[in-house]
């Protein structure tokens, strides 16, 4: 073996970054020439004293101003103008809506609570109509959250659908117009992994496919390719290749979906 | 749910969820700094650093394009990171004595002994190569990082990383059998 190659198969070894097969060839080569087996056990021995070296761990400090300095970005983000009036304006709508959609649910459970109380002989049969009723309070409360301005409040609605067992029509329509329409990318995610778990749906899946030439987001481009790939469904492939001719598709989304579409194919 | 990639975390952060960053530091941070210790070791600086590195990222988090490793983009982050750090306030000399050990509990006080004197040799050692030299040997040392990924920080192929480690190891060797002789 020529030293450029010993050099560079000595390295891999020592990185592990060899097969089987190419680790045992190389041993095999060290076992017949002692010269070059001296050469690398004295590399081996140096490489091996490098990991002495223990690293002590970072500060409590360290974490402390690492997320004061994101804190400080997230905020200033969030309010690029920094104006008192839109503040009280978007704390009051925090402090106040959901605590409505809260509120209604709480005295909807309460009375719920009650009436199964008074039925104490027949323990199934309110227990049922509780369930339903909870689920009906629950879409309410899905179809409210999600009309609210704050993206968190939206999110928990989406999570509020993932608690139904079987939604009815109006919450699916209201998680496609989310997926569709919903300025924060986080909710949309949100809603394209609640509508999976109804992918049984023709509706569902006509509305996934169809909002898949809307969608500008990079992540969430990615991750429907990804569910159409799970779902194997031709009928986004036309779609796709509608977002394909889009100029300010990212490289690599633009691949990821190539790739999808030939898989599907 | 599942754990979201480095890259799919990446791209959440680019596209505003900064948020994300957080979980991407929790992951990376003790690599980082660990990359920075071996290089200078100066607990403190190597902090500073590693605040610098994510602060870069989020400055310059539009230009991520989600292609290759995130560690590889992470550590070209680091580098430039050093490199402006060196060129603002000038070569760093290490005190060795600043040099922290730890000793497990359970090793014998010869062994304890051994082991501070090796630590000690090899840092010593580690400081006599040249920068370069020194980086390429860290940076070989993370599992995360293929010498194809090496060669794209230095602007050489993946064969030539390997010859610049290996003749940057043997070099070491020297440097410690020397060191070993006095």
């Amino acid at each position: 073996m020529e030293k450029k190659g010993f050099e560079i198969r000595a390295m891999e070894y020592l990185k592990d970054a060899l097969t089987a097969r190419e680790k045992q060839s190389f041993e095999d080569l060290l076992e017949k020439d002692d010269s070059l087996n001296h050469q690398f056990l004295e590399l081996k021995d140096t490489w091996e004293l490098m990991d002495e070296v223990v690293v002590p761990e970072p500060t409590d400090q360290m974490d402390a101003s690492f997320f004061d300095m994101l804190d400080e970005e997230i905020r200033l983000q969030k309010e690029p103008r920094g104006t008192l009036k839109g503040t009280m304006d978007n704390l009051l709508q925090w402090l106040l809506k959901p605590q409505l959609a809260y509120a209604l649910l709480f005295l909807v459970l309460l009375s719920g609570y009650f009436m199964n109380f008074n039925r104490d002989s027949k323990p199934q049969v309110p227990q049922t109509v509780d369930n339903s009723e909870t689920e009906q309070v629950r879409e309410k409360l899905v179809l409210t959250l999600l009309e609210q301005s704050s993206a968190n409040k939206r999110l928990e609605g989406v999570s509020e659908a993932n608690k139904i067992g079987r939604v009815d029509e109006q919450v699916i329509n209201a998680l496609l117009r989310t997926l569709n329409k919903d300025p924060n990318v986080n909710v949309r995610l949100a809603a394209i992994e609640s509508l999976t778990n109804y992918v049984g749906d023709p509706k569902v899946r006509q509305g996934l496919i169809q909002s898949i030439p809307n969608q500008e987001s990079p992540i969430i481009q990615v991750t429907l390719a990804n569910l159409m790939l799970a779902l194997e469904e031709r009928k986004s492939i036309e779609p796709f290749k509608q977002l394909l001719e889009k100029p300010e598709l990212d490289t690599t989304v633009k691949k990821k979906i190539e790739k999808t579409i030939k898989s599907i194919i | 749910m599942q754990q979201l990639t480095d890259n799919a975390l990446m791209i959440k952060v680019k596209s505003g969820d900064l948020d994300k960053l957080g979980l991407l530091y929790e992951r990376h941070k003790k690599r980082l700094f660990g990359f920075f210790y071996n290089l200078n070791h100066n607990p403190g600086l190597s902090e500073d650093l590693v605040q610098n590195v994510f602060v870069r990222m989020l400055k310059y988090r539009n230009s991520y394009s989600g292609e290759g490793s995130f560690v590889a983009w992470m550590f070209s982050m680091a580098r430039n990171v050093r490199y402006d750090h060196y060129k603002k306030n000038g070569p760093l000399h290490t005190d060795l004595t600043q040099v922290e050990y730890k000793i497990e509990d359970d090793d014998t006080v010869d062994r304890q002994m051994d082991r501070k004197d090796n630590v000690s040799l090899i840092q010593r050692a580690m400081l006599k190569l040249e920068d370069e030299k020194r980086e390429i040997l860290v940076l070989s040392k993370f599992k995360e990082m293929k010498f194809s990924d090496i060669g794209n920080l230095l602007g050489c192929s993946e064969g030539a990383a390997k010859v610049k480690a290996h003749r940057a190891l043997k070099e070491l060797k020297g440097i410690v059998q020397e060191m070993q002789m006095i």
